[in-house]
């Protein structure tokens, strides 16, 4: 996923350096401008496919037209990270968007519940610096959303296939482990970088509401557009090491995977997961050839007993 | 023959009654079959990436399958559960339809359910009073930890684990 940009930003840092004293900003633009129009002609064969939500965004941007690039902004982007209050910013307005399309449900129980055991996987990630908050929310759609600043949700739809808490503990692993990678920010800062090219850069973010919710694109639709699959795959690694953390059995997640492997592939409570998710069957192979026999010592609770289940 | 059908039904019914859990699955990965669900126990065969096997049992990290001709334990990330095939969605998945893991409790029905879509997350608009909801549900580390303390659950060390190898190897370092 990261050879793009990376190719991008080294063969940028070489121009820098070849371009002391020369117009830098128009440098970048003509390299900029060749790397995007390189997209729409031919892809050297070899190369990973890039980022879907790159491309798409790549492909929004209206054709060409004289773009002003402020170096600056660039520079933002490229080399930046966003500050904790930055994250916090855009983690808020991404859930309050996605509460804006579906609320919680209104089960405080439940909510409490789900806040209770998720902070306790959390504590395992070791990113202390953000509030993490757990919500359940009210659809039957089979999925669940992690944003950036610690907010994690599951659908009622997947929460309902959950049999015990270390299956739910697997779940909010991988979504948190979305956020202690920082995957959503990763993905904003190629999509500002390769998309928006001025209009979405890094640097107005600071300015107001109205300018973070321009970098994240229409309502929740972030949500909607997924992250690259090596990132989901990663969550699941990661995740189930969270859960095993957390004195759970680590074979949580992996349950609930092949529980959604056997669902019927045209199942409507499915086709956003799978539109932002790699198929349930090629995640287990890949968890399978990360975990192997790596975790046949580690063995932990799945407390069915404590399990919350829902009305 | 009347009175022979009979009884064979019944104790048809009596064998996959104690198979409770029995449902296809589909070999992800080459790997053993040992007699006990522990890789320290005896090989009793193998199952080779693609093969269908028949899903008995699940213990853990393992589920018990039936593969050809032998029974064992196999390791469960080795195996996906449906008839889909070894790649993700296949014809296969058709069939998954019907064995989706039957135990009642978990069966909604999909009529007249509509997912979430992309259009409503585009359209949705900022719900401030959600948020705060969402922000009064919150809980703190100790409460954490003592919501985990109640049940005997104790933080663990367990090491990372590695990422996969890339594939194709055209960088010079992989080659040693």
């Amino acid at each position: 996923m990261n050879i793009k940009p990376m190719v991008l930003a080294l063969s940028l840092l070489a121009f820098s350096g070849a371009a002391a004293g020369v117009d830098f900003g128009k440098l970048l633009e003509e390299r900029i401008n060749q790397e995007l129009n390189k997209d729409k002609k031919t892809q050297p064969a070899p190369a990973p496919a890039p980022a879907p939500a790159a491309t798409q965004n790549a492909a929004a941007t209206p054709p060409q037209e004289k773009q002003k690039i402020d170096a600056r902004q660039l520079g933002f982007a490229l080399f930046g990270d966003y500050s904790l209050e930055e994250e916090n910013r855009i983690g808020k307005q991404i859930a309050g968007d996605l509460l804006g399309a579906v609320p919680l449900v209104r089960d405080d129980k439940l909510q409490n519940y789900v806040n209770l055991v998720g902070n306790w996987v959390a504590l395992q990630s070791g990113r202390k610096d953000v509030t993490w908050r757990f919500g359940v929310l009210d659809t039957e759609d089979i999925n669940a959303f992690a944003a950036p600043g610690g907010y994690i949700f599951v659908t009622k739809g997947l929460y309902r296939r959950l049999g015990n808490e270390a299956e739910l503990a697997g779940v909010l692993g991988h979504e948190i482990a979305h956020v202690s990678q920082k995957h959503h920010l990763k993905l904003l800062k190629q999509s500002s970088l390769i998309g928006a090219l001025g209009q979405a850069a890094g640097s107005k973010v600071k300015d107001s509401d109205q300018a973070v919710q321009n970098l994240i694109g229409n309502g929740a639709e972030i949500m909607a557009r997924g992250l690259d699959k090596n990132a989901e795959f990663e969550a699941d690694r990661i995740g189930i090491v969270y859960a095993a953390r957390a004195g759970y059995d680590p074979w949580g997640l992996p349950g609930v995977l092949q529980d959604m492997a056997a669902l019927p592939a045209k199942d409507s409570r499915t086709s956003l997961l799978y539109k932002t998710h790699p198929h349930p069957a090629d995640r287990l192979a890949a968890l399978g050839e990360a975990v192997d026999g790596r975790l046949d010592a580690v063995s932990g609770k799945d407390l069915t007993k404590r399990f919350y289940r829902i009305r | 023959m009347k009175n022979f059908l009979i009884p064979a039904t019944a104790l048809m019914l009596c064998v996959s009654a104690a198979s409770a859990w029995a449902a296809p699955g589909t070999v992800l990965r080459n790997d053993k079959l040992y007699s006990q669900p522990s890789a320290t126990s005896k090989v009793t065969g193998s199952a080779v990436k693609g093969a269908s096997v028949n899903i008995l049992a699940k213990q853990g990290g393992w589920l018990r399958v039936t593969s050809g001709k032998s029974t064992g334990w196999i390791r469960l990330l080795s195996v996906r559960a449906g008839a889909g095939g070894a790649g993700g969605v296949g014809v296969g998945d058709v069939v998954g339809a019907a064995t989706t893991r039957s135990d009642p409790s978990r069966v909604v029905a999909v009529a007249g359910l509509r997912g979430l879509n992309e259009e409503d997350l585009k359209k949705a608009k900022f719900n401030p009073d959600e948020l705060a909801r969402l922000d009064a549900m919150s809980v703190s580390p100790a409460q954490a930890r003592s919501f985990a303390g109640q049940s005997g659950l104790a933080a663990v060390k367990v090491p990372a684990l590695p990422a996969p190898q890339p594939a194709q190897s055209s960088s010079p370092w992989e080659n040693n």
